[in-house]
């Protein structure tokens, strides 16, 4: 009993440790692309450690409850993703659990930051949430996708379906729902084109607001444990799953670099045109994707 | 153009200057009527309101600039006032952009717009002084005894 | 005077172990207040990285460690310097951008900007310079970083100690209820004559 809380203890900080190492090479690398030196890679741990060591302000005893939730519920999302075959506890894997997880992690933020009362604070939880139900649509779409061809919901079923190769990975079977999914993921990280929930010079860095010390640093951890779990899911799904925890980080750390240099590159689209872009170009690829596994390829392959 | 005007307005000196530009000169109680014929007869834009400090010879003018688009002429309207109690009228019923320049020269000069109902203050904050722009204000004292002076450094060799 | 000087609060042990962290991620209050916030971009962009040193900017008063006050304060901004300054959580550090906030600069004639920034908030660091170049910047930040290190950087809790003393510098200039000069020096004969005396003054001086 004792052995399995240590697990799944362990198994929570090294994810949020990963996440971390991703964020801070991320930005070394973004820095190459504006040909200049970045912060060293270790840059992202420094600055939780130091926003944990900081007075913090906080106005409701909502707000301390909620910067808790947001970062317990993508914890628990990251519990049933399999690093490679490995799960700290026994189970399938099921997406729709990931699925399901996962907003309750961006809510406990939405209702924490705006339980302080500033009006930038509700207009970046506002563009959030919205934008988070422009990208379920595709996502969703993919997941349709992913049952439609394989006939279960089991991440790890999915992963050894994947086994047989570099060419029965689902992104040279699936061409259009990796163009999606990659779209969809750069709105579930809240990168370029797609970021107008952070946006700084325009609502004062949004919902992060009235953050300050500890919150922040809950707030980070949120994001690299987020980082985690939405580059995972689309290793797994599109990528093969990787036979061992270090292939698996390397396949995550190439997808990270894409959305990366897909973000050093774009502006940033208004919460409505990302909204329309996301459900119809995303959206209508997946859907175009569902359509294919569901008439030409029906059956387990 | 000129000659026109002179007709029009009795007791109101015109010079022409160089080029397109005219000059008149009136004290502060017909400043208005002034600007009022002159808006009449073609000068349709008013481009500044601003005010100069004669203090040798005790007195404020409040100089109106003013363009005609259709004449493409210039006037200076020099509206000439006693320096202890300035008083104009308002500018504010012939163009509404008067009210700006209206309360800048309230606040930095002490002018006294009649009839101009918001003379609030715009930029200074909390100002019990004499109005900063006149030109018996010591700016350097006031600066020497309400923020306080830094003594200078002493440099080897400079 | 000042009742708890520099010398006397510096961080101790265990401050400065976290102080090791607090050094090497800065984060910058961009509150450009005057002239000298055109010598920031330059700063930040590729030629001379200051995201290398782990500054980054940030955007509200809450999230940020470095208050940054560049060029001349007026009375007005005084009054939103200390209200952002109040807002930042602790530990916190003020850094004065220029020579506008050592002594005035160019501008200490004026009768609307102050002339001492470090009667109002507690400056921890000054750059010359109207405007530092951006070299002088960095080279100033690291300055920085060394003094958080060693603990030697406490404004924050000098502004915390003596915080009447403050409040009576600020109150000064802010909520000024009688006027500074001597009422109405009104005919040019006397305005003339006092410009001598003070001149004479000067000139013994």
């Amino acid at each position: 009993m004792l052995l399995s809380v240590v697990k799944v203890l362990g198994h929570a900080f090294f994810v949020m440790a990963v996440g971390l190492l991703f964020m801070g090479i991320g930005r070394r690398f973004s820095a190459r692309f504006h040909r200049r030196y970045g912060p060293p890679v270790w840059q992202s741990y420094i600055d939780v450690i130091k926003c944990f060591s900081r007075k913090s302000i906080s106005h409701h005893w909502i707000m301390d409850m909620g910067s808790v939730m947001g970062l317990a519920g993508l914890v628990a999302a990251a519990m049933f993703l399999p690093v490679g075959r490995y799960l700290p506890f026994q189970s399938t894997g099921p997406i729709i659990v990931i699925l399901y997880l996962m907003p309750i992690g961006y809510l406990g933020m939405a209702m924490g930051v705006s339980a302080s009362g500033n009006p930038l604070a509700s207009i970046g939880i506002g563009r959030a949430l919205t934008l988070m139900l422009g990208y379920e649509v595709p996502f969703a779409t993919i997941v349709l996708c992913m049952i439609a061809a394989f006939n279960s919901t089991s991440l790890v079923a999915l992963g050894q379906a994947q086994q047989a190769g570099f060419l029965s990975w689902n992104i040279i079977t699936m061409p259009f729902g990796f163009v999606a999914g990659i779209i969809a993921l750069q709105a579930m990280l809240a990168e370029k084109p797609f970021d107008t929930m952070i946006a700084p010079s325009e609502i004062a860095s949004g919902p992060m607001v009235e953050l300050s010390g500890k919150f922040l640093g809950l707030a980070f951890l949120q994001h690299s444990v987020g980082i985690f779990i939405e580059t995972g899911l689309i290793v797994t799904l599109f990528l093969g799953g990787g036979p061992g925890i270090g292939l698996f980080i390397l396949k995550q750390f190439l997808v990270y670099m894409l959305s990366l240099a897909i973000n050093a590159i774009f502006a940033r689209y208004r919460v409505e045109q990302a909204t329309k872009f996301l459900w119809f170009t995303a959206g209508g690829l997946a859907f175009i994707q569902l359509v294919i596994n569901m008439y030409l390829r029906s059956g387990t392959i | 153009m000129a000659r026109k005007l002179r007709k029009l307005l009795a007791g109101v000196t015109v010079n022409e200057r160089y080029g397109n530009r005219m000059e008149l000169v009136t004290d502060g109680q017909r400043a208005v009527s002034t600007l009022v014929v002159l808006k009449s007869s073609g000068f349709e834009h008013l481009s500044n309101i601003t005010c100069v400090d004669w203090i040798d010879e005790n007195r404020m003018d409040v100089t109106y600039n003013l363009w005609s688009y259709t004449h493409r002429l210039h006037a200076v309207i020099k509206a000439q006032t006693h320096r202890d109690a300035p008083e104009v009228s308002t500018a504010l019923d012939i163009w509404p952009q008067a009210q700006v320049y209206e309360r800048e020269i309230h606040e930095m000069f002490g002018v006294e717009f009649t009839g101009n109902p918001d003379l609030s203050p715009l930029f200074l904050h909390n100002w019990r002084d004499i109005p900063p722009l006149r030109k018996d204000f010591d700016t350097e004292e006031y600066s020497r005894r309400a923020y306080g002076v830094v003594d200078g450094v002493e440099e080897a060799g400079v | 005077m000042l009742k708890v000087s520099r010398e006397e609060i510096l961080d101790g042990k265990f401050e400065r172990v976290l102080n090791f962290f607090r050094s090497r991620s800065l984060w910058m209050l961009y509150y450009c207040t005057g002239c000298g916030a055109v010598e920031l971009p330059p700063t930040m962009t590729s030629r001379f990285d200051m995201e290398r040193f782990g500054i980054g900017p940030m955007a509200t008063p809450r999230q940020a460690d470095i208050l940054l006050v560049t060029g001349y304060v007026s009375v007005k901004t005084l009054k939103r310097i200390v209200r952002s300054y109040e807002q930042m959580p602790e530990p916190k550090w003020v850094v004065g951008f220029g020579s506008c906030p050592v002594n005035g600069g160019i501008y200490w004639k004026s009768y609307a900007t102050i002339n001492q920034l470090d009667r109002y908030i507690p400056v921890d660091l000054s750059l010359n310079g109207c405007m530092p170049r951006p070299q002088a910047v960095i080279d100033g930040f690291v300055n920085l970083m060394e003094m958080i290190k060693k603990g030697e950087a406490v404004g924050y809790k000098k502004y915390r100690l003596n915080y009447e003393w403050y409040k009576r510098n600020q109150a000064e200039v802010l909520e000024r209820t009688e006027p500074v000069l001597r009422p109405g020096i009104a005919s040019v004969a006397k305005a003339q004559e006092t410009k001598k005396k003070i001149s004479i003054v000067e000139g013994v001086k």
